[in-house]
């Protein structure tokens, strides 16, 4: 079933000579996890932004075609109303923080409080997504003295506590390191697995190949392919777009180790069924 | 029509955010200016910046709020002036609406007027709670000999707060004039009054 | 970090009163001396302010508060003795300077008002923490938009500050002055305010963006996670402050 489709989207911020999204046209089922994978100003946190509502009510600019969430026009819903269904975590960790909460507690409580939840039910959320992502050690610490990458966690659960129905994750684990980010990973593929749709744009390819379900690749704001990352990450163009493939694929393509579809593997465990021999 | 929208505009959450931010800077400049001993307050740019960048209606607030804080957290004497910083970001707010940011002499004549206008609302406040001083040594020393020549109180008074207002607001605004003309443009549109979705 | 507040944690009487009641006494207390122009109504209310300190055991900490209005209220002092427009008669002289006794009684009221009103001030901020006070008022129906802004205040000023030391420290390792002549240090200041200004701005944006998504808009009536504080003395204290803004009332209907 889907729950975002996008018919033609263009979009030009208001200063801006050209166009930040150029003719987008996909759909995205409810419970998929997507990757936006792209060079740097791809237009990924663009897309994001144009997903939940920010474009245009935000940035206003110029716009055309049309965004459905949840079969409503984003364009003629208020902001208000879309923030009921879609979360957003942005790459920059301090400035996701509301700066009013003096510890991490009252800063996750901070979108409920918001919306009304009642208290009871809102306790509830907190502790559920405070042990979601391991932070319950930090929960009365002031949130300005956190580490970016705990900052960075805290911002997720804090749009996870508000429990959307599509959540958008910008460069989520910029700031973390690699067992935090698996660990993350896991936990998002697991709220996917639940029927959250996850939509992420990452540089960490490794991670989008081994937990998307499908990659949306862009360029200069037009989308080069929407496919599985097996499809995605075996392009022969990839260098074009600022992409370098995983590691398993990049080996598996120097070895000629090809699926009976064409397509190079992307995860190890393929590989190796493949006839490889990698460690995992 | 255009107003009430103006209206909305100058509630935007980016505007609103905008405030807590203002006064930081102001606190910041009084800091600075401590810092580097200079024979200002230099206390107001983030309010002024405020007005400059979000109407007059945000300015105020921000000049308001900024002495409410201040005097909850460090010197209840600031809640007093509360009405002057008001003053002050309305009053940047509409000459700057009105095309006073033009260029740096358009811009010094807002910090003559803004001088003076806290001059004028902070002289009844100054009879009012203290009988016509400032708490300015400088300041303080025009008042008392105006009264000693025989000038009416409220006229000495106005001469005490004006001697102490009129330079540092006219170096305030100035130099938050120069570090908004220094602001990229996409920030400046954040705050932008009209500006619609246009069709693609 | 440190905190943006003249709060002084520990526990008193003056601490079991809710902090509206005593929102609701400084502000009574503050006019009081103005409605009622008499200096015995000053005397009063400024001792009753200064006693409420003592059982609050915050008394010590009013004094720094004082001492930042020393200079306002020797002012006063001197220009009301000797220049105060009603002057006639002649107290005492000092160097020549003579003292008359309508400007030192005129002295003698302005210097109560002030340091009544400090005192008022200070039972609740030196017993209050400011997000308290703050939160108080978001209980009692004062938009959430402006307890943001209000509690953002507390967070930012602290922030600001570390950044500060952070800058200055940059700035003089890249050869800013902070030492010179005026032009120097005025150059000085703009080395050291744009980069703060700037990022601090473009913070805003992102900030309101993130905010925007987290329902800072949303037209549900709002929920509290915390509960709201328990204040044993809340009825009596109510009721103390009424009662005193009925004495004053009648006392101003009654002269
Ligand atoms: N607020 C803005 N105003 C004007 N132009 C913008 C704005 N934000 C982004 N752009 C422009 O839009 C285009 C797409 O940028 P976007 O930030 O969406 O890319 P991105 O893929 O997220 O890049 P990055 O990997 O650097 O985060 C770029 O050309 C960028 O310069
Ligand atoms: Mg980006």
């Amino acid at each position: 079933m889907s729950i975002i489709q996008v018919e033609n989207l263009k979009y030009q911020y208001p200063s801006a000579e050209h166009l930040a999204l150029n003719n987008l046209t996909f759909t995205i089922n409810q419970g998929e996890f997507i990757g936006i994978a792209g060079a740097n100003k791809a237009g990924k946190t663009s897309l994001c932004m144009a997903l939940c509502g920010l474009i245009p009510h935000f940035f206003k600019g110029a716009y055309g075609g049309n965004v459905l969430v949840n079969d409503k026009p984003v364009r003629d819903t208020p902001l208000n109303n879309l923030t009921d269904l879609t979360g957003l975590v942005l790459d920059h960790p301090f400035t996701q923080l509301s700066g009013a909460k003096n510890t991490v507690f009252g800063e996750i409580a901070f979108g409920l409080e918001n919306k009304g939840v009642p208290r009871k039910l809102m306790l509830e959320r907190i502790e559920e997504v405070l042990h979601l992502l391991h932070i319950s050690e930090l929960r009365n610490k002031h949130p300005f003295t956190l580490s970016g990458g705990e900052m960075q966690r805290v911002a997720i659960a804090s749009a996870l506590a508000l429990k959307p129905d599509i959540l958008l994750l910008d460069e989520p684990t910029s700031q973390l390191d690699a067992a935090r980010t698996t660990e993350v990973f896991r936990m998002l593929a697991n709220l996917a697995d639940q029927g959250t749709t996850l939509i992420i744009a990452e540089y960490n390819i490794e991670k989008m190949a081994l937990h998307c379900h499908r990659i949306l690749l862009l360029n200069t704001g037009s989308a080069i392919d929407f496919n599985t990352p097996r499809w995605v990450f075996s392009r022969p163009d990839l260098n074009e777009h600022g992409i370098v493939p995983p590691l398993i694929t990049r080996l598996a393509k120097s070895l000629h180790i090809k699926r009976d579809d064409g397509l190079y593997p992307v995860e190890t465990r393929e590989f190796n069924a493949l006839g490889g021999f990698v460690d995992a | 029509m255009r107003h009430s929208q103006k209206w909305t505009a100058s509630l935007s959450t980016a505007a609103l955010v905008l405030i807590p931010t203002a006064i930081g800077i102001n606190y910041l400049g009084k800091l600075f200016a401590g810092l580097l001993k200079l024979p200002l307050w230099l206390d107001s740019i983030g309010t002024i910046l405020a007005s400059m960048l979000a109407g007059p209606f945000i300015g105020a607030i921000s000049g308001i709020l900024n002495n409410v804080m201040f005097g909850i957290t460090v010197d209840p004497i600031s809640f007093v002036y509360a009405i002057t910083s008001g003053v002050i970001g309305l009053v940047v707010g509409i000459m700057a609406y009105q095309g006073w940011l033009a260029n740096v002499r358009r811009a010094l004549i807002i910090g003559l007027v803004v001088g003076v206008t806290a001059a004028l609302v902070s002289t009844p406040l100054n009879i009012i709670f203290w009988g016509g001083q400032t708490g300015n040594i400088w300041g303080d020393a025009l008042f008392a000999y105006g009264l000693s020549i025989g000038l009416p109180l409220w006229f000495a008074s106005f001469l005490d707060s004006i001697i102490v207002d009129v330079p540092d607001k006219v170096a305030t605004v100035l130099i938050s004039y120069f570090i908004f003309t220094g602001l990229p443009n996409q920030l400046k549109g954040l705050y932008a009054r009209h500006n619609d979705i246009q069709e693609l | 970090m440190h905190k943006l507040s003249l709060f002084v944690d520990q526990s008193s009487l003056i601490y079991k009163i809710d902090p509206i009641s005593k929102m609701m006494y400084a502000m009574i207390a503050f006019l009081t001396p103005y409605i009622l122009p008499h200096i015995t109504a000053a005397i009063a209310i400024t001792a009753l302010s200064f006693s409420l300190l003592l059982i609050g055991r915050v008394f010590r900490h009013i004094v720094p508060i004082l001492g930042v209005s020393l200079l306002l209220i020797l002012s006063i002092v001197i220009v009301q003795g000797l220049f105060y427009p009603d002057n006639a008669t002649p107290l005492f002289q000092v160097m020549g300077l003579t003292f008359y006794q309508e400007g030192s009684e005129h002295a003698l009221l302005l210097t109560l008002r002030v340091l009544n009103m400090l005192a008022a001030c200070g039972v609740l901020i030196l017993t209050t923490p400011p997000d308290v006070i703050i939160n108080s008022l978001m209980r009692l129906g004062m938009s959430p938009r402006v307890g943001y802004v209000l509690l953002s205040v507390l967070n930012i000023i602290p922030h600001m500050r570390a950044t500060m030391a952070r800058i200055t420290e940059a700035q003089k390792a890249r050869g800013v002055e902070l030492e010179g002549n005026l032009k120097t240090r005025l150059k000085s200041f703009f080395f050291l305010m744009g980069p703060v200004i700037l990022s601090s701005l473009n913070q805003t944006r992102e900030r309101a963006l993130a905010l925007e998504l987290r329902g800072f808009n949303a037209h549900a009536p709002r929920t509290f996670a915390s509960a709201s504080g328990a204040y044993p003395l809340y009825k009596i204290s109510r009721v103390c402050v009424v009662i005193l803004l009925l004495l004053v009332v009648s006392w101003r209907l009654y002269l």
